[in-house]
This record gives structure tokens, C-alpha cells and sequence, in this order.
């Protein structure tokens, strides 16, 4: 244990700790701005400022390390000044558009300067000029607010292992973006949105589709139908106030019809059938001696990361759709077909806690029903947004419900928010249909959690040990990938995009960091827990669908609505 | 074979370039031509240091050096030195004080003056060759450490040695290496920084061009004393020659088991891998140098943890600079005592510099820690180019420093140079003259930091942009007073806040100038005033900018070469009521900044000048300005000199009644009684008096202040607002015992005499004292009044005499003796009479405030010089005694205390001329006297502003002038002179006028670099 004194107060930490995390521990408030607990301590902002006795200059407390005797001042007029005179540095070179700003109150920098007490612009000068990248169906950038910060530099190489973009430039000119200047849309970026996350301000935000949707609700001709993936009622409630992991699905199901959807369907009953579909492929890969392990395809950023970095493994990849896109050609065919509306008048938007969802539904093989399955994906920011537009007041709503038969879900479809879901929906169902035994506890605890890679082996009487593995986050999925080329052996692989799954997707509201992914994703296997049903192929209108329409799982209507094909794109844009 | 001679052609980068492999080929083939082949030895080294005179060849055993070859010199040095051993002059470094050819190396000021351990071989050894290196002790520093130290005791050996880091902060060496040795980790590194990044530093790149082994084998010794096993040299990519010879070096250590496996049989293993860096300046930081090694983008990291503890690779690492380590063998080899003996008691050793910017030698030097600024510049830089004044020195590259004149004496260690804001920095030394802008210069070493820096902090990435921002703005005269705090307040708190070190030195150049130089802020957002001539939008031309009276030198230049004399004459007299006068005495402060320089010579404008007066005073038609409508004011001038004069020609010109009130029976002040007459002719300078009295001046002649007026009774008489411009009259006393003897005078009162006519006698042997235009026309004077022998004594060298160049030259030519490092001791008489001068001779101390070296006596060294008068010249004072009971404000040194409207203390009352600014120059009086003037004006009720109604007309004819005139080579045409003979004996101008085609093409010479902004 280390012992030192901050502002005249004795404090313990244990060693290894910053500054930083001492004041932490003794309720001393330093403010933060490029630090990003567990994921980045860079002390390249000059924000969280300390004066340290002994020490010719200011020190960044988020890096130094505590030591014995250390003495500490975080609020003398030095460390004030200096602390004011970085944001005033920044906000010299910022737009002043805050008003027009897509993080307007939910900006760190805002907040940083009211909290210093910033009440001028001292300096001013020449503004960085930086290009807005819209071009991506997912992210838009504006450099000219990017703080340099790298928050998203790191989060995109280390933690995504993907580094699409990065600092270049030295000077004034330094800038972050993707080689050689390109836009994001034509390099190898996952669209994950992790980087949006993480930012600090407006530079990145998700690419907004909001003004599409509420033309089309507008539009007289067009029957809406609205779906939402299972991790955006864990989330959604943080936009209006309710506390990380509040469950608010009745609420934002009466929201959807406030907002003018004609139709209110669920992801999770996808969900549900997704299992059907990659279950019944598992099985037909491990009889017929197919390519294993059988890796998930729920993820598009996961998918657009593996055709990029790993196009040699595409044939392991699950060729389900995602549960939305499922959903979405199931809508415009299926449910068409059955409520008798010609689904030219149709428009499909899907609510996901995912930006990469944006790309997904234009991908030109996403048109399986004739016309394009999901018109529209709006991030779980954005229908928050919508809902405050539309002067809905979402805390006081009566809890709505959703339409059937395409709203029926069980606890395996929720739990697909999370990661190791997928796996845990897909073992509950693979065990009953091998062994056509029940399965008395469905909760395999193994691949819940937030440890990097996760494995279980399960034993399945008829399969034998089924080696199951799971891993959240890109760069947990390289590391995954490699073992795997290396020799390691599974059936069944799940890969979320995202650290955390879903839960925590970059459409997700911000700020995220790990006790919030355990609280989303509590709510989650809350919600499985409550329902009767936790089992997908126990869905009644999963056993309905495939009677009135689909006929067998991996059948030919399965085949040509449910199931898709990958593009090995490599790393460079031909 | 044993070798009569040998040939050492300096091959430092420098030489390269002018192409040193041309001439060593050509020497080599020339060699072999002779049959010398085997007789002597052709030898490539690293950089000699003299970089500005290459490409260099010594030939040894004499160590005669040669300078500027071209291989067309190499059959005479071959025929001429090597066979018949005939020495050739032409090729050799000629001193450039005395011009003297200085065939050795040993006896060059510049080498002379050095103390060499880091350069030690440099330019001796051939670096592609190990052999050579071992030859002078190399790797023996290796087995001694290897076969019998301890750790601990090289360790000791260092940190005794006093060792400080080179690379710029000076952290004892000794210590650093102790921490890395301490540090816990099964891998260590050791790590030389070799990326220079300093503007104009190469001490580093020349060590490894030169010495590249010396670098090697203290990395060895230093990763046998801290437990490594793996080596790095960081070196920039711009430095092709440096890596190429490091490469080369390794490999023939690597082939002699200096590196590798098993060293010496001592079970020591340790290699060396050089990695390339991209260039960056932050990649100096050693932070951000391991980051670049470690293949990620070069940005500096938090410390700590530090690199001794977790460098490179997260592992204990011992990083020093190519200088520190090529320190190391000597300190082995010749011990902690001996190394410690040079230098000062805490900056021990010697100091690399790159000696760079407006001095006669730059290169490389090195010299003991605590060598005086001064000696640099001077003894071993050779002075000043071009005999400018020195200004300041830039020390310790972009974040060091700048060290101003009055601190010519400074020792160079790192606690003297801390103490006064610079810090000595890795080694760059750029030394600039009087045409450097101080402002300009901080505005361009924030360009460089803010394009390298890293972009990683705000405070150093946008701060140093603002700051930027600021400085260009002053730049460009856009500046506010507010400027100077917002530049304090941004550079403070970006020290106070930056990540690395690049980012928290940043502001220094910015510190450092302000420091020192805040009035040249001030003047350029004041003023809209760069007086270096640097800052070109705040003025049309050079020779403009430098004229105190802001006269319109370009313009009227231009008009002359057109032909437009009339027109040349209008332009000029807007500024100026005394071109005919100015023409012949101005000291032309035009003509050093005039941009012709830079081709061969500048254009003679004081002559132009004058050639346009004389025409427009032969014509019979003299220009007469327009005076204004006339206005009830009056003002009264008292003193009829140049200040006045002019004064009273603005006044008159703005319609105000002026009365000028002169002591003395004639008017011209100093014109008339202190130039003589065949410098500046009575009846030039009276007829320009009487184009200032034609515009309705009176000019009261015998009328004293304080004797026959006073200010109050002048006030009484209706005179609103009065000018004091009374000069500075009084001769200043020698000090000395005899002054009071008959025959010994002061200069003023001596040419003062001779020219109110009052019987003068100068016979027999005349010594004149001093060094000043005062001295010279004296001396000049009493040679025309039929002295037999004039002496002038000056106390310093000829080129600290304050006099105009050429009235040396000319007296000189006259045949005056000129005795230098000469001062007075007392003066002999008998019965009352000079008879002579006792004397001691001086030698040059310590640099003074003004930055010239301060005269001492040498003991015993007095000698006598007979003398029939004696003439002190050193200097003059006004005399303000006239204001008795005034009660007007005086400052210290006996001037006028004026505000910057040249007002007195007293309202109504200004002062202009050499009574405010003590004895100075006729353009500065003229000057003073159109400022004063305009500030009445204001003071009254005016505009205070003079604006010629012809000066646009004029200025656009100028401006519109014949290109195809214009001619590209011609040297300047000097104006005709009377010859010597012909002039000695009578007071007759010397200096004759242009004839009017000379005039014409000597002003098309003009390059016209005036800015055009209509274009």
C-alpha cells in the first residue's frame, strides 16, 4: 500500500494506482477529458492537471503514479489556470456551433468548460480545417470538432484491433483519420461505432436516419412497421433519465406507437428464429462433417470485420442473416402476405443499439423480398431523439405491447443483447432437439460475462462434448480467429462486434464503460428470467411460421429469405 | 610504407556538397601524375569544423591548411607543395581582420582557440577506416573497462568526471548510468539519440560522419557498466553520410569482435542495430525517440515512469546523445581528473557548438565549458560579417534562448546560460547582426515548433499556434498593445502545462526576446517600426525604413535614373529642408540596409542625393515648397541648427510664424561650426538656410537664452509654443593631468574656432584623440592649416572607431597616422606649453554594454609622443545652463526629458535634436525637428500631420519607371574626389558632384525592391 497526501488529506491506495485513481478513492474530483477508465490513460489533454511537490511542471494525474509521500494540490490557483487554459486551447479551436450539434448537452467539453468556469473566449485564431466524412451508410465524422482526444484511435485499434483510423499530421495540421486521408466508407473499418461512442464531442456521431423515418411516417401511403433489437430496452431508459439496466420495453413499445408506427414488431421473435436456422446448420455441419467451428453472423460489424481482415474463414460464418434482416424480409413477405398489404407500400425501420445495422440493411444482398428488407436502422440514440422531437413524455407512458404474430419472443431471443446470448439461446435449443430431453437449468453462466474469450463444452448426448467459445470485441475476435488457425478446436463459436455484445453497440446511449454493460445486460437476463418461455424453438409463432410458410428449417424458402451470402474484401479498397 | 607526407581531404557533409570527392580524385590522379604515389598518403576525414570555407585539404607534417578548392588547384598543390614543397599561397584561409594569408592550422584563430575531446579525431582519422581508429587509442578504453573495472567503478569514473548530458538538459551523466545499472530487468537497452533536430545544429551528425567508432565503443562500455546486451543508434534519415559510416563502422567492429559475441574473451556480448528515424524534431525527446524505435508514430509519453526504469521496449534503458558518448573513451583512458580539469566547477568538459549566422567562420567548435560568449564570436568566430554589430546569439536551438549583447561576457555552462532564460541546449549557436528582428526572429522559430510539434497536447499544439497567430500579426504591424500580454500569458501557461519537454520549452524564443527585446515588440505595434528592416509590410523599401527621417530614398532614386531631377528634388524636400547638406554628411544608414548590398555594393544614395540638390541649386530656379495659409500662432526655435531649422521649415510650411533664436553669430549649428568647410562648403549650407528663411523664417543671430531672452518673456511676447534645440556644444574633458596647458583643446571648440574664422594655429606635430567624425575632421583640419605631422590616437582597434569609413580612408590617404590601442596618460608641457603627450598602449578586455571589447592599459607600456597641441575629441555634451530657474526636467545625463511628443516637462516648451538625444547624427536632428514641428502643430490646435500634395503624383511616377533602363551588373560609381595633393593645403570640397549621366546610371542600379502592392 502506498500512502500520500492530496490537498492535505492522507490517502491509501494500493500500488500500481494514478493519482488519479487516489483522488478517486478520497471523493477528490479531478476532471477528465482524454481518459478513459480501462480503455485509455494517455495524459495527452491536460485536463486532469496536478500540481505534485517536488515536480517542476504540472503532471497529468490519470498517468503518474502514486508513490510514497507523494504530496498532492488538485485545486490551487496553478492547477486551475493551467487545467482552464487547456479547454480554453481547445475551445479556440472548436466550432462554436453547439446549438447545431448532434452532442448539444451530452458533450464532454461543454460540460468541461462550464465546470471550469469558462466564461470568455480569450483566444482566438485560425480554426483547423477538417472535412466532414459522411460517406459511410453508418459513421459521420466532422474534424473540424475532433478534440484529438484518440479515445476512438484507441478504442478502434486496441480494443477493435481494427486501427481504421489514426493520428497524422504534426502540428496544427494534426488530424485523425484513415490512411491517406480516405473516407471511412472505403477502408477497412467494421462500422462497429465504437469510436462514437467514445468520443468525448460531436466529431463522431452514427450517420442519422431520422429525417427518412419521420418522412415516411408521415407519408399516408406507406404502412411503417418499427422492430427493435432486444439490447435497446436496457439502454433506451438512459436517454430520458432511468438508471443503466432500467428495463423500459412497455415504454418504448407505446413510444413506437406515439411516434405513428402502424406496426410494432420484435427482433428477439427473429431472434428466436435465427436460432432455429443456425442451430439446425450447427447440426448439419457436425453430421455431414461441414466446415467447423460454426461462427455467429448476428454481428455486422463482425461480419464486415471477417470479410476484411480474415476472408480466408468466411466459410465458417453461419450464413444466417442477422435477426432484423431476417425480420425485415419476413415483414415485407410473410406478414404482407397475411395482412394482405402489397409490401411496395411497405417501409421496414429496425431500432438497434448498432451503427453497423445501417450498413447492413443496404448491403445489395438484403433484398430478398423483392424490395429492400429493412428500409431504415435507427440507433437507440436516435429513436430517443425522436421521441423527444415528437414531445413524448417517456417516463409517464403506459407500457405498450406488440404486434403479433412477428412480436412473439422468448428469454433466448432477449438474451441475444449480450454477449454469450447467442451461444446460451443456441445450446438451450440444440440440447432439447439432439437429445429431445428437457433441459432443466437453461442458464449456462460460462458465457455470460465480460471476460474476453469465454468457453464452455457442453456435452450433448448424440454429438458428445460440444466445444463452444465466445468472444466480444474485435480485438478478442482476431485473437479468437488466430487460435483457431493456430489448431484450436470448437463447434460453435459467437462473436459480438461490440465489448459487451449489443448491450453496449455503438448506437447505445453514452457514456458506456463496464459497470454499465453489466447492469444493460442484467436487465436483459432479467427479462429472460420473468418470461415462461425461454426457449426459441418453444415460440409459438416460430412453430406457426415455419407450418403457415417457411416449411423446414434450411428449407427453400428459409434458404432464400433467411440465409445470405459474405464478400472477402481484404484490407485495401481495389 | 612509410609515408613522406599525408594529404587530408576534410569529407564532412559540408565538404561533400561543395565536392571534396572531385578534388581528392583530382589530387590522387595529380599524385600519381608526379610519381608521388608511394610517398604520400591520400586520407578522407569527417568534418574539419570550418565548414563555410571548404572544401579544406591539410597536408602533414607542417599542417598546412588550404581553403575553397576546386580540383583545378590540385596540380599545384601537387607540383608547388608536395614536390618542390613550396607552400601556395593563394589556397590559404587569409585571417579576416588583418588579411593575412595563415598557412597553418595551428595558427588559425579559428582552431586555435579550440579544445578538442569529443572532435579529438575528427578530421584526423578516416572513419572507413578502423584501423585508423585504433591507431589513436580506439577500443583500448573497451579492454580496460572489459579486463579490469567493475561496474561500479566506470560508473564512478563517470560521475567524478562531472559529465553532464549533451543533448540538452545536462543531467549528470555518471547518475543516469548508476539508475540504469540499479534498474530491476533481465533486458536492458542502451541508446544513442543521434536525431539532431535543431536548425543549423550538425555537432552530432559530424561525430558520427567523422568519428563513427567513438560512438560504438562507449555504447559498448556503457552496455557492459548497465547489464545490456542490445544497442541502438536513433539517427534521422536526412542524414544519409552519417548513417552510411555508422553502418560501415559497425560492420568492421562487428569483424574485429568489438561487437558481438564473447568480447575480448571477457564473456561480454553486445551489439549495436541503427534505426532510422523519419526526421521528426520531437524524436529528440527521448520519450518520444524509444516510442519511433518502438515502430510507432514518434510522440512523447509521460514520465515517469523514466527510461532507466521503463524504456524502450518497457525495459530499463540508458539513452544518451552521440555527443555524451563520444566523451566516454577519454574519460576511461585519461581519467576523471584530467577530464574534470576543463571547464567549470559544475559544467565540466567541452561543448560542442554549431556555430552559425552573420560571423565570419561558422563550422563546428569546440570548447571548454565557461568559455565566454565573446571569445566564441570573436576569437574563434572571427567577429561579425561585414562589420556589423553583433545582436544576439540564439543558443540551444528553437527552445533555448537568445543572449543579447550586454552579455557578450556570459560563460557558457549550463548554469550561467539558465540564469539569464536560455538553456545551452545540444549545441546550436546561431549568431545574428543588427538585421535581424527580434520579433521576426521568435515569429520564425514558432513556425518551426508549431510544424513539429507532435499534435498530442492542446497546450503545445493549438498554444503555440496562437502564439504563432500573435507574432505574425506584430509582424505585419497588425499587432495590439494587448499582444504582449496575451503572448506572457500563453507562453506561461504552455510551460506550466505541456506534456514533454518540446512543448514546455516552446515559448522560450517568445520569453526570451521579450526579455530582452520588448521595445522592438513595441515599436513594431506602436510604430508600425521594424528597425532590423526585416518585417516588409511595415515598410515600402529598406532604405526608407532605415532613414531616421523616413526619407523617400527609393523614390527619388528612381526619379534621377528617369532623368526627373526637378521631380527627385520635390520628393526629397518633403522630408528633408537639407538635402545639399545631407548629400554630403549624412552618415546614410539607406545605403547599409540598401538590398544591393546583398548583390555587390549598395547604391550610393547620399550622393544621388546631393547630386539632385546641387542641380536643383545650380538651376536658377531653386524649388521652393508651398507654404500654407498663414496662421496666427507664433513659435520661437531657440537654436538655428539642424533640429531647428527644420522645425522651423515645417512650421513655416503649416503657416506658422516661426522665429529662430541663435547664440552664435551664424546659423547652421553644427553645420557651421563643427563640419569644415571642405567637407560641407558655407555656401551650400547657407543657401539652404536661406530657402528656409525665404518661407518667411527669422533667424535672430547673437541672441543667448537665458543672456538675452528667456522663455518667459517669450511666452509674454506672444509666442504660443517654444522648441529647445540647442545642440551639444560642449567638448568633452580628457581626464588626464596637463589638460590645462596651452595647445591642449577639446575638438568642438577647435573646429568651432576655425570656423567662426577666429585665428587658428595648428603648426609642428598635432595628436588628436578619439575616434569619432569630430576626431577626424580635426585632424584633417589641422593638416590643412599646415600641421606638419597629425597623429590620431584611439583607444580600440580601427574598426571600432565610430567615424565614417570613408573619412578614414580619406584621411589616411592624406597621410594622417592612425595610432590604435593607444590612450593618453597626461600631457607634457614646458612653461606652460604642450610639448607631448605621454601615452599607454591597450590591450582589448572584456566586451562592454555596447559590445565592444573594453580597453585596458597595459602595464609598463607607457611612451611618450611630442606634441604641439593636443586635440581631445572624445566626445561632446549639450549645455542646458541657458534654462537657469527654467525649472524644466533634465535627465540624468544632462538631456532634455522628453515624452514621446518631444515635450518638455513644461507645457508650451519641447525640445528636439542632440539636446535630448546627446551628440548624434544630422538626419536624427532632422528627424527630431519634423517631429517636433508636427507635435506643435498638435499642440496648437492642429492636425499634426505634414502630407505633401505632390508626394502621390510623385511616388506613382516612380513607381511606373522604365524596366528596360534597368541594368542588371554595373558596379557603383564612387563620386570623383580632388586628389590628394591638390586638396591638403586648402579647405576646398574634396568631394566633387556626379556629372549627370554618372548620376543616371548609378541610380538605375537601384534593384527597385520596393513594394508594389497596386500590382
Amino acid at each position: 500500500m502506498i500512502n500520500l497526501t492530496i490537498n492535505g488529506q492522507k490517502v491509501q491506495v494500493e500500488d500500481g494506482a494514478t493519482i488519479l485513481e487516489a483522488a478517486q478513492q478520497a471523493d477528490i474530483h479531478i476532471p477528465t477529458l482524454c481518459y478513459l477508465a480501462e480503455v485509455q490513460a494517455i495524459g495527452a489533454c491536460r485536463v486532469c492537471l496536478v500540481e505534485i511537490e517536488g515536480n517542476r511542471n504540472l503532471q497529468a494525474s490519470c498517468v503518474f503514479p502514486a508513490s510514497e509521500g507523494l504530496v498532492v494540490h488538485t485545486n490551487n490557483d496553478r492547477v486551475r489556470k493551467a487545467r482552464k487554459f487547456a479547454v480554453e486551447m481547445l475551445i479556440s479551436n472548436h466550432p462554436m456551433d453547439c446549438l447545431a450539434c448532434a452532442r448539444n448537452l451530452n458533450c464532454e467539453l461543454q460540460s468541461l468548460a462550464e465546470e471550469l468556469g469558462i466564461r470568455e473566449v480569450r483566444f482566438s485564431g485560425e480554426q483547423s480545417e477538417g472535412r466532414i466524412d459522411d460517406l459511410s451508410p453508418s459513421i459521420r465524422r466532422d474534424q473540424n470538432k475532433c478534440i484529438l482526444c484518440r479515445r476512438c484511435v484507441t478504442v478502434c485499434k486496441d480494443i477493435q484491433s481494427v486501427s481504421a483510423i489514426f493520428t497524422q499530421g504534426r502540428g496544427f495540421e494534426t488530424r485523425i483519420e484513415p490512411a491517406f486521408d480516405a473516407s471511412l466508407n472505403d477502408v477497412a473499418c467494421a462500422m462497429c461505432g465504437q469510436c462514437s461512442l467514445v468520443c468525448p464531442v460531436g466529431a463522431i456521431t452514427e450517420k442519422e436516419n431520422i429525417e427518412e423515418v419521420w418522412e415516411a411516417l408521415a407519408d399516408p401511403t406507406k404502412i411503417v412497421a418499427v422492430q427493435d433489437a432486444p439490447a435497446v430496452r436496457a439502454a433506451l431508459g438512459e436517454e430520458f433519465g432511468f438508471a443503466p439496466g432500467a428495463l423500459v420495453t412497455g415504454k418504448m413499445l407505446a413510444a413506437a406507437r406515439k411516434l405513428g408506427f402502424d406496426l410494432v414488431f420484435d427482433t428477439n421473435f427473429a431472434a428466436d428464429l435465427t436460432i432455429i436456422e443456425e442451430g439446425n446448420e450447427l447440426l448439419k455441419r457436425v453430421k455431414e462433417g461441414g466446415v467447423l467451428p460454426l461462427i455467429t453472423s448476428c454481428s455486422p460489424g463482425w461480419v464486415k470485420f471477417i470479410e476484411h481482415f480474415y476472408p480466408e474463414m468466411l466459410p465458417h460464418l453461419s450464413t444466417c442473416k442477422s435477426p432484423h434482416q431476417m425480420l425485415g424480409a419476413l415483414t415485407k413477405t410473410y406478414y404482407a402476405q397475411k395482412a394482405g398489404i402489397d409490401p411496395k407500400d411497405m417501409v421496414v425501420v429496425s431500432v438497434m443499439p448498432c451503427t453497423a445495422k445501417k450498413f447492413e440493411c443496404n448491403r445489395p444482398e438484403m433484398n430478398d423480398s423483392g424490395y429492400k428488407d429493412v428500409d431504415y436502422v435507427l440507433t437507440t440514440r436516435e429513436l430517443a431523439k425522436m421521441i423527444k422531437q415528437a414531445g413524448i413524455d417517456f417516463a409517464s407512458l403506459e407500457d405498450g405491447s406488440y404486434d403479433h404474430p412477428l412480436g412473439e419472443y422468448t428469454g433466448a431471443g432477449t438474451i441475444f443483447g449480450a454477449t454469450g446470448g447467442v451461444m446460451e439461446a443456441a445450446l438451450r435449443t440444440v440440447y432439447e432437439v439432439v437429445t429431445g430431453k428437457t433441459l432443466d437449468n437453461v442458464e449456462f453462466t460460462a458465457v455470460r460475462g465480460l471476460q474476453g474469450i469465454k468457453e464452455a463444452t457442453v456435452p450433448i448426448e448424440g454429438i458428445g462434448d460440444v466445444k463452444a467459445a465466445v468472444a466480444h470485441g474485435l480485438g478478442n475476435a482476431r485473437k479468437l480467429l488466430e487460435s483457431i488457425k493456430a489448431g484450436a478446436q470448437y463447434h460453435f463459436i459467437e462473436i459480438m462486434a461490440c465489448p459487451g455484445g449489443c448491450v453496449s453497440g455503438g448506437g447505445q446511449p453514452i457514456p458506456v464503460n463496464n459497470e454499465i454493460r453489466r447492469l444493460r445486460a442484467g436487465a436483459l437476463y432479467q427479462e429472460d428470467r420473468d418470461l415462461e418461455l425461454r426457449k426459441s424453438h418453444q415460440n409459438p409463432s416460430i412453430t406457426r411460421i415455419y407450418e403457415e410458410f417457411l416449411g423446414a428449417p434450411l428449407g427453400e424458402k428459409s434458404h432464400h429469405l433467411l440465409h445470405t451470402g459474405y464478400t472477402a474484401r481484404g484490407v485495401y479498397k481495389d | 610504407m612509410e609515408w613522406r607526407a599525408q594529404l587530408l581531404v576534410c569529407a564532412g557533409a559540408a565538404c561533400v556538397s561543395s565536392g571534396c570527392r572531385e578534388i581528392r580524385d583530382a589530387i590522387v590522379a595529380k599524385i600519381t601524375e608526379h610519381g608521388l604515389q608511394n610517398e604520400v598518403k591520400v586520407i578522407e576525414t569527417g568534418c574539419v569544423g570550418s565548414c563555410v570555407i571548404g572544401p579544406l585539404a591539410l597536408v602533414y607534417p607542417e599542417g598546412v591548411f588550404y581553403q575553397k578548392l576546386t580540383p583545378d588547384d590540385a596540380e599545384e598543390i601537387v607540383a608547388e607543395h608536395l614536390l618542390k614543397g613550396k607552400i601556395v599561397e593563394r589556397l590559404l584561409y587569409q585571417d579576416p581582420a588583418t588579411s593575412e594569408p595563415v598557412p597553418y592550422l595551428k595558427d588559425i584563430s579559428f582552431f586555435k582557440n579550440q579544445q578538442k575531446i569529443v572532435l579529438r579525431n575528427c578530421g584526423i582519422i578516416d572513419p572507413m577506416n578502423i584501423e585508423d581508429y585504433i591507431a589513436h587509442d580506439g577500443y583500448k578504453a573497451l579492454n580496460k573497462v572489459l579486463t579490469s573495472m567493475t561496474q561500479e567503478e566506470v560508473i564512478d569514473t563517470i560521475i567524478k568526471s562531472g559529465l553532464r548530458g549533451r543533448g540538452g538538459a545536462g543531467f549528470t551523466t555518471g547518475m543516469k548510468w548508476k539508475f540504469t545499472n540499479q534498474a530491476i530487468g533481465d533486458t536492458k537497452y542502451v541508446v544513442c539519440n543521434a536525431d539532431e533536430g535543431d536548425p543549423g545544429a550538425f555537432m552530432d551528425r559530424s561525430v558520427l560522419e567523422g568519428d563513427p567508432h567513438s560512438v560504438i565503443e562507449a555504447m559498448a562500455i556503457a552496455g557492459y557498466t548497465i547489464g545490456a546486451k542490445q544497442g541502438f543508434v536513433y539517427v534521422r534519415a536526412e542524414y544519409p553520410l552519417a548513417i552510411e559510416r555508422l553502418t560501415w563502422a559497425i560492420k568492421q567492429a562487428r569483424e574485429n569482435n568489438f561487437l558481438g559475441k564473447n568480447i575480448f574473451n571477457k564473456g561480454f556480448d553486445f551489439d549495436i542495430d541503427i534505426r532510422i528515424g523519419a526526421g521528426a524534431f520531437v524524436c529528440g525527446e527521448e520519450t518520444a525517440l524509444m516510442t519511433s524505435i518502438e515502430g510507432k508514430r514518434g510522440e512523447p509519453r509521460p514520465r515517469p515512469p523514466f527510461p532507466a526504469v521503463k524504456g524502450l521496449f518497457n525495459s530499463p534503458t540508458l539513452l544518451n546523445n552521440v555527443e555524451t558518448y563520444a566523451n566516454i573513451t577519454a574519460i576511461i583512458l585519461n581519467g576523471s581528473d584530467w577530464f574534470a580539469s576543463f571547464g567549470t566547477e559544475k559544467s565540466k568538459g567541452t561543448k560542442v557548438f554549431a556555430l552559425a549566422g552573420n560571423v565570419n567562420n561558422t563550422g563546428l567548435v569546440e570548447v571548454p565549458m565557461g568559455t565566454s560568449l565573446g571569445d566564441i564570436v570573436y576569437n574563434i568566430g572571427g567577429g561579425i560579417k561585414n562589420k556589423k554589430k553583433f545582436k544576439t546569439a540564439q543558443i540551444g536551438g528553437p527552445s533555448g534562448g537568445c543572449i543579447p549583447v550586454q552579455h557578450l561576457n556570459i560563460p557558457i555552462d549550463y548554469e550561467s546560460v539558465a540564469e539569464i532564460g536560455a538553456i545551452v541546449g545540444s549545441g546550436g549557436l546561431i549568431i545574428t547582426d543588427e538585421d535581424t528582428c527580434m520579433v521576426d526572429f521568435a515569429r520564425f522559430f514558432m513556425d518551426f515548433i508549431q510544424d513539429e510539434s507532435c499534435g498530442k497536447c492542446p497546450p503545445c499544439r493549438i498554444g503555440t499556434k496562437r502564439i504563432l497567430e500573435i507574432l505574425q500579426r506584430i509582424t505585419q504591424g497588425k499587432g495590439e498593445e494587448e499582444d504582449i500580454d496575451r503572448l506572457i500569458e500563453l507562453c506561461t501557461r504552455i510551460k506550466d502545462s505541456a506534456l514533454c519537454g518540446l512543448g514546455q520549452t516552446a515559448p522560450n524564443p517568445v520569453l526570451s526576446t521579450l526579455r530582452f527585446f520588448k521595445h522592438e515588440y513595441l515599436e513594431h505595434i506602436r510604430d508600425g517600426y521594424c528597425r532590423a528592416g526585416v518585417c516588409s509590410s511595415l515598410f515600402d523599401a529598406p532604405c526608407q525604413n532605415a532613414c531616421p527621417a523616413g526619407q523617400n530614398a527609393w523614390g527619388y532614386v528612381t526619379l534621377i535614373s528617369e532623368g526627373k531631377f526637378k521631380e527627385a528634388i520635390v520628393l526629397i524636400k518633403e522630408a528633408n529642408p537639407f538635402p545639399a547638406v545631407c548629400g554630403r554628411v549624412c552618415v546614410h544608414p539607406c545605403e547599409n540596409k540598401c538590398r544591393r548590398n546583398q548583390l555587390d555594393e549598395a547604391v550610393a544614395i547620399c550622393a544621388l542625393k546631393r547630386f539632385a540638390a546641387d542641380q536643383d541649386m545650380n538651376s536658377g530656379d531653386s524649388y521652393r515648397p508651398p507654404v500654407a495659409e498663414p496662421k496666427d500662432d507664433q513659435v520661437a526655435i531657440i537654436g538655428a541648427g539642424p533640429a531647428g531649422l527644420t522645425a522651423a521649415y515645417f512650421l513655416a510650411r503649416k503657416g506658422y510664424k516661426t522665429t529662430v533664436f541663435e547664440a552664435l553669430p551664424v546659423a547652421g549649428g553644427m553645420l557651421a561650426v563643427g563640419i569644415p568647410e571642405y567637407r560641407l562648403p558655407k555656401d551650400i549650407l547657407n543657401a539652404e538656410i536661406k530657402a528656409i528663411t525665404d518661407l518667411g523664417v527669422e533667424i535672430k543671430l547673437n541672441t543667448s537664452l537665458g543672456k538675452d531672452i528667456t522663455t518667459e518673456q517669450l511666452f509674454a511676447q506672444g509666442f504660443k509654443a517654444i522648441l529647445m534645440a540647442t545642440g551639444a556644444h560642449q567638448g568633452q574633458k580628457l581626464g588626464v593631468p596637463g589638460e590645462d596647458a596651452q595647445g591642449a583643446v577639446d575638438g568642438v571648440t577647435f573646429l568651432r574656432d576655425l570656423n567662426l574664422k577666429k585665428a587658428v594655429n595648428a603648426d609642428g606635430n598635432i595628436v588628436v584623440i578619439g575616434g569619432g567624425n569630430v576626431a577626424i575632421d580635426a585632424a584633417r583640419s589641422a593638416l590643412r592649416l599646415g600641421a606638419k605631422d597629425v597623429t590620431i590616437l584611439y583607444r580600440r582597434e580601427k574598426e571600432d572607431m565610430p567615424a565614417n569609413e570613408e573619412e578614414i580612408i580619406d584621411a589616411e590617404k592624406e597621410g594622417i597616422k592612425i595610432q590604435t590601442l593607444v590612450a593618453p596618460v597626461r600631457i607634457i608641457s614646458a612653461k606652460g606649453k604642450v610639448t607631448g603627450i605621454e601615452c599607454a598602449r591597450m590591450s582589448l578586455g572584456k566586451f562592454d554594454n555596447s559590445g565592444r571589447r573594453r580597453p585596458e592599459a597595459i602595464p609598463c607600456s607607457e611612451f611618450t609622443l611630442s606634441a604641439d597641441m593636443v586635440i581631445a575629441a572624445i566626445g561632446q555634451a549639450p549645455d542646458l545652463s541657458c534654462l537657469d530657474g527654467d525649472g524644466i526636467q533634465v535627465t540624468k545625463s544632462g538631456a532634455f526629458d522628453v515624452d514621446t511628443n518631444l515635450a518638455t516637462s513644461k507645457e508650451g516648451i519641447f525640445a528636439a535634436g542632440d539636446n535630448v538625444r546627446g551628440p548624434a547624427t544630422v538626419v536624427e536632428a532632422i528627424a527630431d525637428g519634423k517631429n517636433a514641428a508636427l507635435s506643435i502643430d498638435k499642440f496648437l490646435g492642429g492636425d499634426g500631420i505634414f502630407k505633401d500634395a505632390y508626394h502621390d503624383e510623385l511616388i506613382k511616377m516612380a513607381v511606373t519607371y522604365n524596366e528596360e533602363a534597368y541594368q542588371k551588373e554595373m558596379e557603383r560609381i564612387e563620386s570623383p574626389q580632388i586628389a590628394v595633393t591638390k586638396r591638403i593645403s586648402n579647405f576646398n570640397e574634396v568631394v566633387l558632384a556626379y556629372p549627370v549621366q554618372m548620376a543616371i546610371e548609378e541610380a538605375k542600379r537601384c534593384l527597385h525592391c520596393y513594394r508594389r502592392d497596386e500590382e
